[in-house]
């Protein structure tokens, strides 16, 4: 007998479908007994709608006719000044043959594409999410070369930073940096939230990169040494890309939490994701679909991201 | 080339403090090949390490062709440069690739233009034979041949001195020959060499000077022919009588 059995798989992935069927059907169950209407054509409209925007008369008149054409009208306006007929064209017509018209006065609606206020939180999380994780990786990268440096201030004031931000909750960071550090300073709420976000993630970047700087060999950094390159040139060129090609996984998962953690500077009152969901909630009722639907959009922005950063991992497995 | 007084080095552990480097003196002239041997932890590899400044010494003075590491204006790295060192783990930068490993420090270091340190690093490549890997990356080679790409990132610093610790101790028995072929030839180019080895045949061979270490102190220096047909020291004695 082989010592590795083939074990069949079908029964398992059969297994697998018949959960996830049970768990789709006690969810709409759940709904059921609630008595929970399901309103999923609201949702649409939160990410982009068209607005109508009134077409006025250029001049006082009365209209002479109206002509459909293909998807617009024309209306023709006789001016009470005397003169040619005046035309507007839009896409409906508000008045009719014979109307008299005020300068100004709307004779018909154009319709325009809108931005919604789900895409527009969606913007604010990720612009927010990108420019604090980025400056935190800068803040990281700086306060961890700190904590391993042989000067006892730096290292200090390195650890100080770290300790002090792991041992506090975010949110409570977010509400000192917006009431106390953004009155004194008088912060934009905006600069506020990102900076609160980057000071957050960059204590925990800063231990993700020592640790990686710590795991390369002794030997990488001799061997550069005895080849005459300053300790600066070694950081640069031989230990700092070695390390974070080994830390990149971990500093994935914080960028996706950092993604995630941004959703609480809507208590200072961005308007991100989470906030315009809420927002939305009180016009709509839909609440059961808006946070799913916010949900699925964490899920969709934090999964392309975690693509992106894995690419970025086999493209660095090359030299494995 | 070099010249070594009264160099001490000890290492704290455990409230014992332990004279890896005790009380030695010595010199090498130019051209010359010293083979340094010993039992393990006879303080020969912290020996070689401390002639480049890569272990800190306690007391003493070592002179690098006129230079004094001691002294507080010597640049260590502009000596560094002169002095090249192979390892017996090799320490190739594994996320370079062959040609980027041996053109890196000319570049950085000596400030080389690309083309120029390219060429200087494909000759030396060529010399060690392993041209044809040059675009590889270090853990596609085996051990020896990467042990032969650490000599020619080191040679091609051009330095006065090269540095060998424990060279062939980490590679297979059947690669162990190419590596000391390259390290002969290197000697017969006239290249100013101490090596640190476990290699008889290579020391009998190549060698000078034979120093033979025991607990830190330099207990014998000598010829190898002296050295390994009738050498001084009982612990010399005994100790070629376990190896030979």
């Amino acid at each position: 007998m082989p010592l590795k059995r083939h074990a069949i798989q079908w029964p398992w992935r059969g297994l697998l479908v018949v959960i996830l069927l049970g768990l789709a059907a006690s969810l709409w169950y759940a709904t059921q007994r609630i008595h929970y209407e399901w309103r999923w054509e609201r949702v649409p409209q939160y990410f982009a709608y068209r607005a109508e925007v009134s077409q006025d008369a250029p001049v006082a008149g009365r209209v002479s006719a109206v002509t459909p054409d293909g998807g617009v009208s024309r209306i023709a306006i006789a001016p009470e000044s005397g003169g040619p007929l005046v035309t507007v064209t839009v896409e409906q017509a508000r008045v009719k043959a014979g109307d008299a018209v005020a300068a100004n006065a709307a004779v018909g609606v154009n319709f325009e594409w809108r931005v919604g206020p789900l895409t527009q939180g969606l913007w604010v999380t990720i612009w927010i999410s990108f420019v604090s994780g980025f400056v935190g990786l800068a803040i990281g990268l700086i306060t961890g070369l700190c904590r391993i440096s042989k000067n006892p201030t730096l290292r200090g004031l390195a650890i100080m930073y770290i300790e002090l931000i792991r041992g506090t909750p975010l949110l409570v960071q977010i509400f000192i940096f917006y009431f106390f550090i953004g009155t004194v300073l008088n912060l934009d709420r905006i600069v506020a939230g990102v900076g609160a976000l980057a000071l957050f993630v960059g204590a925990y970047t800063a231990e993700i990169i020592r640790a990686g700087i710590q795991s390369i060999a002794k030997g990488q950094t001799e061997a550069a040494r005895s080849l005459g390159m300053s300790a600066t040139q070694t950081m640069i060129y031989i230990v700092l890309p070695q390390a974070f090609k080994r830390v990149l996984p971990p500093l994935a998962g914080q960028f996706i939490s950092l993604i995630k953690d941004s959703s609480l500077v809507s208590v200072i009152a961005i308007t991100d994701l989470t906030k315009s969901g809420r927002e939305i909630i009180t016009s709509s009722f839909a609440t059961f679909e808006i946070w799913f639907t916010v949900a699925l959009l964490y899920l969709l922005v934090t999964a392309v991201l975690s693509q992106l950063l894995f690419w970025l991992e086999r493209r660095f497995a090359r030299s494995d | 080339m070099i010249e070594v007084k009264n160099l001490i080095k000890t290492f704290e552990g455990r409230g014992q403090v332990v004279r890896a480097v005790d009380d030695v003196s010595t010199q090498v002239a130019k051209g010359e090949v010293v083979v340094i041997i010993g039992p393990s932890g006879s303080g020969k590899s912290t020996f070689l390490r401390c002639l480049n400044g890569l272990e800190e010494f306690n007391d003493g003075q070592v002179i690098i062709d006129g230079i004094d590491l001691t002294e507080s204006k010597t640049n260590l790295n502009a000596v560094r440069r002169e002095v090249g060192m192979v390892f017996q783990h090799f320490n190739l930068f594994p996320h370079k690739t062959v040609l980027e490993n041996v053109t890196l420090a000319q570049r950085v270091v000596r400030q080389r233009k690309p083309a120029e340190a390219n060429e200087r690093a494909m000759k030396l490549l060529t010399k060690v034979g392993i041209a044809e890997k040059a675009n590889e990356y270090p853990s596609r080679l085996s051990g020896g041949q990467q042990q032969r790409v650490a000599i020619a990132r080191a040679l091609a610093m051009d330095p006065k001195v090269m540095l060998f610790d424990e060279p062939t101790s980490a590679l297979d028995p059947e690669m162990v020959g190419e590596v000391l072929d390259v390290m002969k030839q290197l000697a017969r180019e006239g290249m100013t060499m101490a090596v640190v080895t476990h290699e008889m045949g290579f020391a009998r061979e190549v060698a000078d000077r034979v120093m033979f270490m025991d607990a830190g102190r330099l207990l014998e220096d000598a010829p190898p022919a002296q050295f390994f047909t009738a050498p001084r020291e009982p612990r010399a004695q005994a100790f070629l009588k376990q190896v030979l």
